[in-house]
């Protein structure tokens, strides 16, 4: 008996498992395929979808998480690509994230895609447009692939040549050969060495130079901050400029004047002419300032003479006590 | 008179004679008094008895033939179709018909084995002596659970192979779970469904009354057995082929 309610309760099991899985499968058949998580519905757009077809593969992070659900050209540059993905990718898909076209290994099937980016963009929500990225054209690839070879192979012919011209060379061959050069390159090199650190000690003098100047220290700081300063040197250059315009015609005056004294001595003329070269004149001349050191001895005693005179006595006594005060 | 062949003259009867048994069997069935407890053990022996083999076989079916098919898919560049291509095979006729064959060599033989002991042991003989229907105890539970039992044991055959195809896709690729079953189901309608999971009634019910039929009439002793269990096999085999060809020229006049 007992057994028999087993053997029930196992067939019980065995049918109502099938059925679910027929109900289940009828469900989703009539709930428009949404039962396995494949309501997340995603769009990009391309120029080019180059063979994408319907059920392509769709990856995130390398991984397939959906499929193609449709292809629709909207203008003649535009074809807009509808996906379907696992409903899971809503917490890992944003809205920045790209879209690329690719393909399954070199030559395989044509897959899409989903790389994220980063940022704080927000997480799908279903229907967004997701941006595009042009795909690495194997072609162009190629192309450029070609390209860089040849380039290559150029520059592998000029590297030839180049080293043929220097095992060819004999005046760099005696620059190797020469074993003075190294100790004169060591020592040029201990100079340069020397010079740097006396220009870096320089450096260091002209910046704490700099440093004094900027906190308001020093020389250069009163220099470079005091505006008066500034004023006062611009005044005095100008009247620099003015004394030196002075100066030029005083020396054009006096030049004139030597011109004119160097014609009169030459042609005889005038006082100058006179006083250098006329024996006479400086005779007389001497004779008159003899008078007139006679006359003023003779003043000087007649001057003595009035101070004891009634008449101005008074009036020098005056002014002996006015000077005393 | 027209001349037929032996050999087409008996089958021909033979095909009347069970005609003949269907009828009795629709005639008999559906009037009280019904067997449940022979029925719901003929039920467990017929359907949950059947699930290790049939799980089996669906599963390396369905391994099998996703990996038969990557080749030919990849040279056509179209491998990403397998789940699709896979998950129509074997919803559409790699479930329904190879589960049925699977069935008929197991069940179909068994009944006929088994009928036939108790034909000529006499058994059923002594069931109408005393009183007991044997039609109703021995056939109609039978033939009943083998048409209830098929479907069921088709619609989990279809779930297993299609797991062994999941394997199959990932021997090669990586393809989620939810994915592999979201491109199976993209790709298949009730027209692939519906008609699929009825002809599988008409199967069970051909392998269970072909067996009980064999095993019914089951003549010549012990070798008579041998004869019936043989034979009941081929017949429902032969039998489901037929009923699937017409089963798919209905089911194609509703296509799209």
């Amino acid at each position: 008996m007992k057994k028999r309610k087993i053997n029930a309760v196992k067939l019980g099991v065995f049918v109502l498992t099938g059925l679910v899985i027929l109900v289940f499968a009828l469900y989703t058949l009539g709930k428009n395929k949404t039962l396995f998580g494949s309501s997340l519905e995603l769009k990009t757009r391309f120029r080019d979808v180059n063979g994408l077809l319907l059920g392509n593969n769709v990856r995130f992070s390398g991984i397939d998480v959906g499929s193609v659900q449709g292809i629709k050209i909207l203008n003649d540059t535009i074809v807009e690509v509808t996906m379907t993905l696992e409903k899971r990718m809503r917490k890992y898909i944003r809205t920045n994230s790209l879209v690329s076209l690719g393909t399954d290994g070199l030559i395989g099937n044509r897959v899409i895609n989903i790389t994220a980016i980063g940022g704080s963009a927000p997480f799908v929500e279903g229907g967004e447009m997701l941006p595009s990225r042009e795909e690495l054209n194997t072609e162009k690839m190629l192309q450029t692939l070609y390209g860089t070879n040849e380039n290559v192979g150029r520059i592998t012919e000029e590297l030839l040549q180049t080293v043929h011209l220097i095992n060819t060379s004999t005046a760099l061959s005696n620059l190797l050969n020469d074993k003075s050069l190294s100790t004169n390159l060591s020592g040029s090199l201990l100079h340069l060495h020397e010079t740097s650190k006396n220009a870096s000690i320089l450096m260091k003098d002209a910046i704490a130079t700099l440093q004094q100047a900027r906190e308001g220290q020093g020389t250069l700081a009163v220099l470079l901050n005091d505006t008066t300063l500034a004023t006062e040197i611009k005044q005095v250059v100008t009247q620099i400029q003015v004394l030196e315009t002075s100066s030029q015609r005083l020396v054009s005056d006096v030049n004139q004047i030597v011109a004119t004294l160097e014609k009169d001595v030459q042609q005889g003329d005038g006082t100058v002419n006179a006083l250098l070269r006329d024996s006479l004149m400086a005779e007389s001349l001497r004779a008159t300032i003899e008078n007139a050191e006679k006359g003023t001895a003779a003043f000087a005693l007649n001057m003595e003479a009035l101070k004891s005179n009634v008449l101005f006595r008074r009036y020098f006594k005056k002014q002996e006590k006015k000077a005393r005060n | 008179m027209l001349y037929v062949p032996d050999n087409v003259k008996s089958f021909l009867t033979e095909l009347g004679e069970i005609a003949r048994f269907s009828t009795r069997f629709f005639r008999e069935g559906f009037l009280p008094r019904f067997e449940w407890e022979e029925f719901f053990r003929q039920c467990y022996v017929v359907g949950y008895r059947s699930l290790p083999l049939v799980g089996l076989t669906a599963f390396i079916i369905g391994l099998v033939l996703t990996m038969q098919l990557r080749p030919t898919m990849v040279y056509y560049g179209v491998e990403v179709q397998i789940p699709a291509m896979v998950g129509i095979a074997i919803v559409r006729e790699v479930g329904p018909i190879l589960t049925a064959l699977i069935f008929a060599g197991k069940i179909g033989s068994s009944i006929g084995a088994e009928l036939g002991s108790m034909k000529v042991t006499e058994q059923i003989d002594a069931m109408e002596v005393s009183g007991t229907n044997p039609f109703k105890y021995l056939v109609v539970t039978r033939t009943l659970a083998t048409m209830l039992m098929l479907p069921v044991l088709v619609i989990l055959s279809d779930t297993i192979s299609l797991f062994g195809a999941y394997l199959g896709v990932n021997l090669y690729e990586t393809l989620t779970y939810p994915l592999f079953f979201k491109k199976v189901f993209d790709n298949l309608t009730y027209i692939d469904i519906i008609p699929a999971f009825i002809k599988t009634f008409f199967f069970g019910f051909a392998v269970g009354i072909i067996g009980c039929y064999k095993g019914y009439y089951c003549e010549k002793g012990t070798e008579g057995v041998g004869i019936s269990a043989n034979s009941s096999v081929v017949a429902s085999s032969v039998a489901i082929f037929i009923l699937d060809l017409i089963a798919v020229q209905i089911s194609d006049m509703f296509q799209p």
